[in-house]
């Protein structure tokens, strides 16, 4: 998520709320302004909040960067030490404004190691946030309480919005992780109702592609393919997955193909799987047809793969596939 | 109800020998008859029979030799037995080339993966069925009584509900759920009273699928099947602990769970271990109605749905729930399970299944 580039938007929808009316015009000057210089504009509590949040999780992705150089038991020491200092912060984030939703999401990434607790407290930010009949309705989080607007209602558009929308989205991919396909495809179905017109922002899609592969729903994944003009990995992963657990060989050859075409590194992303860190708090922007793109859908097909013993095996029998790995490899020096 | 290799050697042959005595009188035949059981056990070879019978009683040794006994063996003694096993295997196929048993279990020795085994099974379905409704024609059309043609055309057909059945299963270990529930209902068409216990099968597939409509109608179906046991077995009870977990709802997933424990009351310590056996070559192994040894077969076949997630433990979503869960309602089996592990350990030397927590 790019906290820098939401910030401005915050600062800069804060500073028109205490205003008031303003013209478009007026307000996309006003946002170049705060773009000029973000932290002059961070007024409220919930935009210190969101800001320290920010930079919070920018330590964290830069602490990464060494792992190569140590040993098993060191990374693991060193990335529960990372996530605990992750927790922290968003503790202090917390401290400064406690309906800061983000922060409860990071934290609850950080700190719940299992998908059934994971989804759990997730579940229970939702009915904390989701306004009328949820529990705690005291409204202890930003647009939470009895007051809050119902799900439906959310937009992409209204930046205070989207922590809500990324809660969603976060739940989606805890379900596929604790293997509830039905809750993955609903949850992500949901946020794609109110993200589609803004072009699905958070890639519901992507999730619902996977969840639809798993139930082996054919006409489910049709019909989601069918709203949207351009393919995308997830989905040709998803594709060839289903079309492979169908037993309709020819055609996941051919899915298999799509699949390999758009992203670079694609059979290798399957074939020799690298390890994704957990998304904090969602699904990093990676350049369209990246390896790093294919990464992340095999990252979140893992459950599905590892359900379907022999595909990955399968993948690798297909000789072009496997020279395609091979040779991307070779390119990038990597292991094979 | 359940395939059993023995009985149906003893069936086959029965009725071979019955047919033999259609030209004696009704007296002549039921004394000859009276000394069938005898003759069966101790001198089979001077009963009638066909090499197709021969064969079927080689496939009853192995499955004896495979199913029953290896799994309790070690070292050499296993080798020795799988070697028994495959000899007998192929002297049945030497003898009838459409054993399809034969060739289906020998299939499973020689095809390592699950995929390529389905394959194979799927390759040679048409022809199997198509050989199997062939022998039917022929045994119904021998007998003129029409019972005894009733019985001959469904042992005819008996290799081929064990192709579909195994078929069935590999599928849903490859992650084909939608095909394994499709086999398993076409199983339940050409065999209404469910010989092959295809329904269990086709509870995991529709848990897998999700598909609580699907479970609820396959329940439904229950009254119709030869069984005198209602929808509480343990692969129907596992299937709907899943979908209530899978749902979130703990409660229920709970109460299923206790369901399962009252159902199988000494089964607390197969819940905590969730041990993965092989399947059997012949058929599902076969176990007492509520044993504990069936909860561990179900909870064998039951892997798909306890294996699956992202778990740190790497036992599956489910498969730690339940095992927590277990713990929790009955403390004293965790004591149990260890030393049990312990013990399976020290004879076998590598951990068996999952570990107790």
């Amino acid at each position: 998520m790019r906290f820098r580039e939401e910030l401005i938007l915050r600062c800069a929808a804060a500073r028109r709320e205490k205003i008031g009316q303003m013209s478009d015009a007026a307000f996309n000057e006003l946002l170049l302004t705060v773009r000029e210089s973000p932290d002059a504009f961070v007024e409220r509590d919930a935009e210190k909040a969101f800001a320290a949040l920010g930079r919070a999780v920018g330590r964290f992705e830069d602490s990464v960067r060494d792992d190569d150089l140590l040993d098993d038991d060191e990374y693991v020491a060193e990335r529960a030490r990372r996530f605990s200092a992750l927790a922290q912060a968003c503790d202090k984030a917390l401290a400064i404004d406690p309906g800061c939703l983000d922060a409860r999401l990071v934290r609850a990434l950080a700190t719940q190691e299992e998908p059934d607790g994971l989804l759990a407290e997730l579940r229970g930010l939702e009915a904390e946030v989701g306004g009328a009949g949820a529990a705690g309705g005291a409204g202890a989080v930003a647009g939470g309480g009895a007051g809050a607007k119902p799900f439906e209602e959310l937009s992409w558009a209204n930046v205070f919005d989207r922590p809500r929308m990324r809660l969603r989205a976060a739940a989606a991919r805890a379900c596929g992780d604790g293997a509830r396909w039905k809750g993955a495809r609903d949850a992500a179905e949901s946020l794609l109702a109110i993200s589609e017109k803004d072009g699905d922002p958070l890639g519901a899609r992507y999730t619902a592609a996977l969840a639809y592969a798993r139930l082996e729903d054919e006409e489910g994944l049709n019909a989601l393919d069918a709203r949207f003009s351009q393919g995308n990995t997830w989905s040709n992963l998803a594709r060839c997955l289903l079309l492979y657990k169908l037993d309709r060989l020819p055609a996941a050859r051919r899915a298999l193909r799509g699949y390999a075409s758009l992203c670079e590194g694609a059979a290798y992303a399957l074939l020799r799987p690298i390890f994704v860190e957990t998304y904090l708090p969602d699904r990093p922007d990676y350049a369209p047809g990246s390896f790093e793109e294919a990464l992340c859908a095999v990252h979140e097909a893992e459950v599905i793969i590892a359900d379907t013993p022999d595909f990955v095996a399968w993948c690798e029998g297909q000789d072009w596939f496997r020279a395609e790995g091979e040779a991307f490899a070779q390119g990038r020096d990597l292991d094979w | 109800m359940a395939h059993n290799a023995r009985k149906e050697d003893y069936q086959r042959l029965a009725l071979r020998f019955i047919h033999s005595l259609d030209d004696a009188g009704p007296l002549a035949a039921m004394k000859a008859f009276a000394s069938f059981g005898q003759t069966f056990a101790q001198r089979r070879d001077s009963l009638p029979q066909t090499d197709a019978d021969r064969a079927f009683n080689l496939v009853a040794a192995a499955t004896e030799v495979v199913d029953y006994r290896l799994p309790f063996a070690t070292g050499d003694g296993a080798a020795e037995l799988v070697a028994r096993g495959k000899k007998l295997l192929n002297e049945a196929i030497a003898l009838d080339p459409n054993c399809f048993d034969a060739l289906r279990m020998r299939s499973s020795t020689e095809l390592t993966s699950v995929s390529a085994r389905y394959a194979y099974l799927a390759e040679e379905e048409t022809r199997v069925r198509e050989a199997c409704e062939a022998a039917r024609d022929e045994a119904v059309a021998q007998e003129s009584d029409p019972e005894r043609a009733g019985i001959a055309g469904d042992l005819a057909m008996r290799p081929y509900l064990r192709w579909v059945s195994s078929m069935a299963e590999e599928a849903l270990i490859c992650g084909r759920n939608r095909q394994s529930a499709e086999l398993a209902r076409r199983l339940l068409t050409l065999d209404a009273s469910d010989i092959s216990d295809a329904r269990y099968t086709l509870a995991l597939a529709l848990a897998k699928l999700e598909d609580e409509a699907g479970l609820d109608e396959l329940e439904k179906r229950y009254r119709g099947f030869n069984t005198a046991r209602g929808a509480n077995d343990a692969w129907m009870l596992i299937a709907r602990l899943a979908l209530a977990h899978k749902r979130c709802d703990l409660d229920g997933a709970r109460g299923l769970l206790a369901e399962l424990l009252r159902a199988y009351p000494t089964g607390a310590v197969a819940l905590l271990r969730q041990n993965e056996l092989p399947d059997g070559e012949f058929a599902r192994i076969q176990t007492d109605a509520f044993s504990e040894d069936e909860l561990v077969v179900a909870l064998s076949e039951s892997v798909v749905l306890l294996q699956e997630g992202n778990d740190r433990s790497g036992r599956g979503v489910l498969g730690t729930w339940m095992a927590n869960e277990t713990a929790r309602m009955r403390p004293q089996a965790v004591a149990e399970a260890q030393a049990l592990e312990a013990q399976i350990q020290a004879m076998y030397g590598t951990p068996q299944g999952g570990e107790a927590r």
